[in-house]
């Protein structure tokens, strides 16, 4: 038996007025290190990482569920509410988060729209974080799909949204972190998985910020596999370029969700990306 | 070609979790490759027939179409990005899909798992 060290606790924050429940997990000591994870899924995406004692003894890594995603409960009234992402929310999530746990100044690692949100966030708000690591994240990503796919009422949207994102897997993924990975898009709540697209697919307003981002001040590093479909090596060298400063490794044996996918041939990537960021260290929470 | 979608058919009987995830599929899917007509007749999740050849009188619900070289690529046990998924083939120019695609959406895990069954299993057998 093993007890593993990732502690969950729940905050609540203030979002666009109204109290939300927040579900985060944090592990380790050190450099705060707040990880975002992907559209229609949750802090699990994170798990592996949050279980390396070697990442941990220097790096304190706090994961947190999106409002609607994990177990961060919906806003009050969302039975009657349709659920849109949008760019200034999730702006308005993020730092909610910052500032209710006390973070100074972390180091931002987002995956998909998290890595999209993490580089808005290094144009918009940079005084607010040390660095950003930008994952399976490039600056608009228009859908080769149909959004309203995942929300009907005669089909379950999750189990589509699981076998659409499969694609995205890579065939190294170790069969048992391939379906992990897949459970939690299964598990999405009813048009959450819509609701993110919406913010990934329709919003282009980060594609004209890229060049205002300031990497001499934070550094930005982005990760793509070889195996992502929705945000392909040519997407994050497009966007890497369009960034003084910013660097990117290409993971040729990965997907889209590298740390939940593959863990292990993720690793060496986001060691290396944490020993490009500033070494700070964070307040408690 | 053929023999790869009858290895397919022989591994889809094979595979309980897929005959039950199938149970409410029952559609004719044809696979276009290089002008080569293969119609797939799926009863209730399984591939009941399988026919080769042009014919503009059987009626299917969605189409892949794609090359050879891709199909084959496919069908490797750990294929090059773009060629590990049907998608993957429509992303990188060397597939489309048409005809009744929420159909395929609604039962995309059934139908991609059926098709990548033609890719060597472990310990079983290889296909062409």
């Amino acid at each position: 038996m093993r007890i593993e060290p990732i502690i969950g606790q729940y905050v609540t924050v203030t979002i666009a007025g109204t109290p939300r429940r927040s579900y985060f997990e944090t592990a380790g000591q050190g450099r705060a290190v707040l990880c975002l994870h992907t559209a229609g899924a949750d802090t699990r995406q994170w798990r592996h990482l949050m279980n390396d004692p070697e990442i941990t003894a220097q790096n304190r890594l706090i994961a947190f569920d999106m409002p609607w995603h994990g177990k961060s409960l919906p806003p009050e009234g969302f039975e009657r509410e349709e659920y849109l992402l949008t760019t200034e929310a999730y702006i308005e999530t993020v730092l909610a988060v910052v500032e209710a746990l006390g973070l100074e100044r972390p180091v931002l690692a987002g995956c998909s729209m998290g890595g999209r949100i993490a580089l808005q966030l290094a144009a918009l708000h940079a005084d607010r974080f040390s660095g950003f690591i930008a994952i399976e994240a490039s600056d608009f990503q228009p859908a080769w799909y149909d959004i309203d796919w995942f929300h009907r009422p005669d089909a379950h949207g999750g189990e589509m949204g699981a076998a659409l994102v499969s694609a995205n897997i890579s065939p190294y993924a170790p069969d048992v972190e391939r379906w992990n990975t897949l459970w939690m898009f299964m598990q999405s709540g009813p048009g959450v998985f819509r609701g993110d697209l919406s913010f990934y697919t329709r919003d282009d307003s980060l594609t004209h910020r890229l060049g205002q981002i300031d990497t001499r001040a934070t550094p930005v590093h982005l990760l793509v596999g070889a195996y992502d479909l929705t945000c392909t090596p040519e997407d994050a060298r497009r966007t890497a370029d369009a960034i003084p400063g910013a660097t990117l490794a290409v993971m040729d044996e990965l997907g889209h969700f590298p740390m939940s996918e593959h863990p292990a041939g993720f690793r060496p990537f986001f060691i290396d990306a944490l020993a490009r960021m500033p070494a700070r260290q964070s307040k408690a929470a | 070609m053929i023999e790869s979608f009858r290895v397919l058919q022989g591994q889809l009987e094979q595979s309980p979790h897929l005959l039950r995830l199938g149970r409410l599929f029952s559609e004719t899917v044809l696979i276009e490759v290089e002008g080569e007509e293969i119609y797939l007749t799926f009863e209730k999740g399984h591939l009941t027939q399988i026919a080769q050849g042009v014919s503009r009188k059987t009626p299917w619900r969605f189409a892949l179409r794609t090359d050879a070289q891709a199909l084959r690529q496919f069908w490797q046990p750990r294929p090059a990005p773009g060629f590990h998924d049907i998608f993957g083939l429509v992303k990188i120019g060397r597939g489309r899909i048409d005809g009744d695609i929420l159909c395929l959406v609604k039962n995309l895990r059934f139908f991609k798992e059926v098709m990548a069954l033609a890719r060597p299993q472990a310990g079983g057998a290889a296909c062409v």
